[in-house]
């Protein structure tokens, strides 16, 4: 297991034991991190699932491919270091990776 | 007063029109229910619901489309993957692409990925506005309209349509084809019901991926025929074929309901639909709100595949249970005096209308530019929207009727008056 904290924007935070292999989005989901919405289940089609990550962690992950581009496009989301988090698979390399989630993953807040 | 002890949801008529006081009144023995009637466990909580979603290893849609009728097989043991697995063949309705479980359903789902694209949503949705003109071209001299069959139905059908590339050509005999519902859970289903429109739709797509297959064109039909698994793998042509029946019927079913629930609602609020008129950025709440308390599918199935438990309730293996969404998208622990409608609801888009989850609706971001566009044209084009009364009555004493399925809730007709814009 891998040690992840989900951050809300006002601060609060939320630590998990994320298992290696699965997404961030379904770690989230699944240990009920609230921010993270995940409502394609993960398929890159709705753009609730973002997070913001720091520059030197994201040098660890995969770069991001066109289809999550164009869905981070396509929501208009252009905060530095935004991904889609059900794109980011965990890996042991992520342990103590600490990243900020949106006010609201919906535009109306 | 009914007793709802002995009630069965799945045959019983008079629970169609207004499903909420049966649902409450399960609420009331808890989130995670019993139902001897079918041996299903009703889940009517929000967050019990939702778990539930999100655990497909736990919970296996094998029985997603089945509904409450009794399993192929008895479950035996702690541990029935491999009896689920042995039993896909037993009928179509558990090797529809919404019934299979990972990794089955994850190779399937892949094909779709050039299909509901935000490029190809761009396109479609310009489509969407014409097609919103021109069916309301046919009905605004009238004065009065039915907007089941007169717009939903055949807007729906002709979206789709579009979206799998379907040749201009051939758009009347689908429009034709799908005026017929398809029955989804229908509490008496007539075995006299006039032709299926499903086989109708797989045969114009087998002729239509086998000529691609042959003769590319630059068109949306030749990438979906030629669509490839993830390791480059060609689907056979039946696979494609069902999958776009499938989304014919999944686009179907559900959007033409949510457009004549839509309608409902501002019909018969007429400060509401001033205020949307006046300030068109409210539609997409409105639109959210709408799917939210109508919640068109009300139930969805799952099958526990291993020993679990869903809240406080312990489940054995191979149990269904029994995904009350509409349940869910009411339960006042998650949505404050849930049955009323609410445009300030602040979390509004909370709501499980399109499920969550591996099987969430691959159509939603299509079915939210559907019905905003609808809006938006009615508007445009109408100075007002009303009940015609002379079919359903005064205001205060209106008679609406759903479709008598268990898994559906839609209008059966909706009769609209409507004054053009000069």
């Amino acid at each position: 297991m891998v040690k992840i904290t989900y951050i809300e924007c006002d601060g609060t935070a939320h630590a998990i034991d994320a298992k290696p292999g699965r997404s961030m989005m379904k770690n989230a989901v699944i240990n009920r991190v609230p921010g993270i919405v995940g409502e394609c289940g993960g398929n890159t089609r709705c753009g609730t699932c973002r997070i913001y990550v720091d520059a030197e962690w994201l040098a660890k992950m995969d770069a991001p491919r066109a289809d999550e581009l164009d869905m981070i496009d396509f929501v208009g989301d252009q905060n530095p270091g935004v991904r889609l988090s059900c794109q980011i698979e965990v890996t042991e390399a992520m342990e103590g990776l600490s990243v900020r989630m949106p006010k609201s993953q919906y535009p109306e807040g | 007063m009914q007793n709802f002890d002995e009630v069965d949801f799945f045959t019983d008529k008079s629970l169609v029109n207004d499903p909420h006081i049966y649902f409450d009144y399960l609420r009331s023995k808890g989130p995670v229910v019993f139902l001897p009637a079918r041996g299903v466990y009703a889940v009517t909580g929000f967050d019990e619901g939702v778990a539930v979603f999100q655990n497909e290893d736990v919970f296996s849609s094998f029985n997603s489309s089945w509904g409450p009728k009794p399993l192929p097989f008895t479950p035996v043991g702690d541990d029935i993957n491999d009896l689920i697995e042995k039993h896909r063949g037993d009928d179509i309705a558990f090797q529809m692409i919404s019934s299979l479980d990972p990794p089955a359903h994850t190779r399937l789902k892949s094909l779709l990925r050039g299909l509901i694209t935000p490029k190809r949503l761009k396109e479609n949705e310009e489509y969407m506005w014409g097609l919103a003109d021109g069916l309301i071209d046919e009905f605004i001299g009238q004065g009065s309209v039915e907007f089941m069959s007169s717009y939903a139905k055949a807007y729906a059908t002709l979206v789709i349509a579009d979206l799998l590339g379907v040749p201009e050509e051939d758009r009347d005999e689908f429009r034709t084809i799908f005026q017929q519902s398809m029955g989804l859970g229908m509490i008496d289903p007539s075995p006299q019901d006039a032709v299926h429109p499903l086989p109708l739709i797989g045969g114009k797509f087998f002729q239509y991926v086998m000529d691609r297959r042959a003769n590319p064109r630059q068109d949306v039909l030749t990438s979906l025929a030629q669509m490839t698994y993830l390791d480059g793998e060609l689907p056979g042509p039946d696979v494609v074929v069902a999958l776009s029946t499938f989304l014919f019927a999944a686009g179907q079913e559900t959007t033409v309901r949510v457009i004549g629930g839509m309608l409902r609602i501002l019909a018969e609020d007429q400060a509401l639909q001033a205020k949307i008129r006046a300030d068109r950025s409210l539609i997409p709440v409105f639109i959210e709100e709408t799917l939210r308390l109508e919640s068109v599918l009300k139930t969805d199935y799952r099958l526990t595949r291993v020993r679990t438990k869903i809240g406080d309730v312990e489940l054995e293996a191979g149990t269904p249970v029994m995904l009350c969404i509409s349940a869910m998208n009411h339960d006042p622990r998650k949505f404050e005096n849930p049955h009323a409608f609410n445009l300030d609801r602040p979390n509004v888009r909370d709501h499980a209308a399109f499920g969550r989850g591996v099987h969430a609706c691959v159509g939603a971001p299509l079915a939210r530019a559907e019905l905003k566009v609808t809006l938006e044209r009615l508007f445009d084009r109408t100075s007002h929207i009303g009940i015609d009364e002379s079919r359903h009555g005064a205001e205060g004493s209106r008679t609406f009727t759903y479709d008598p399925s268990y898994v559906v809730r839609g209008l059966s007709e909706l009769f609209l008056t409507l004054t053009p814009k000069s």
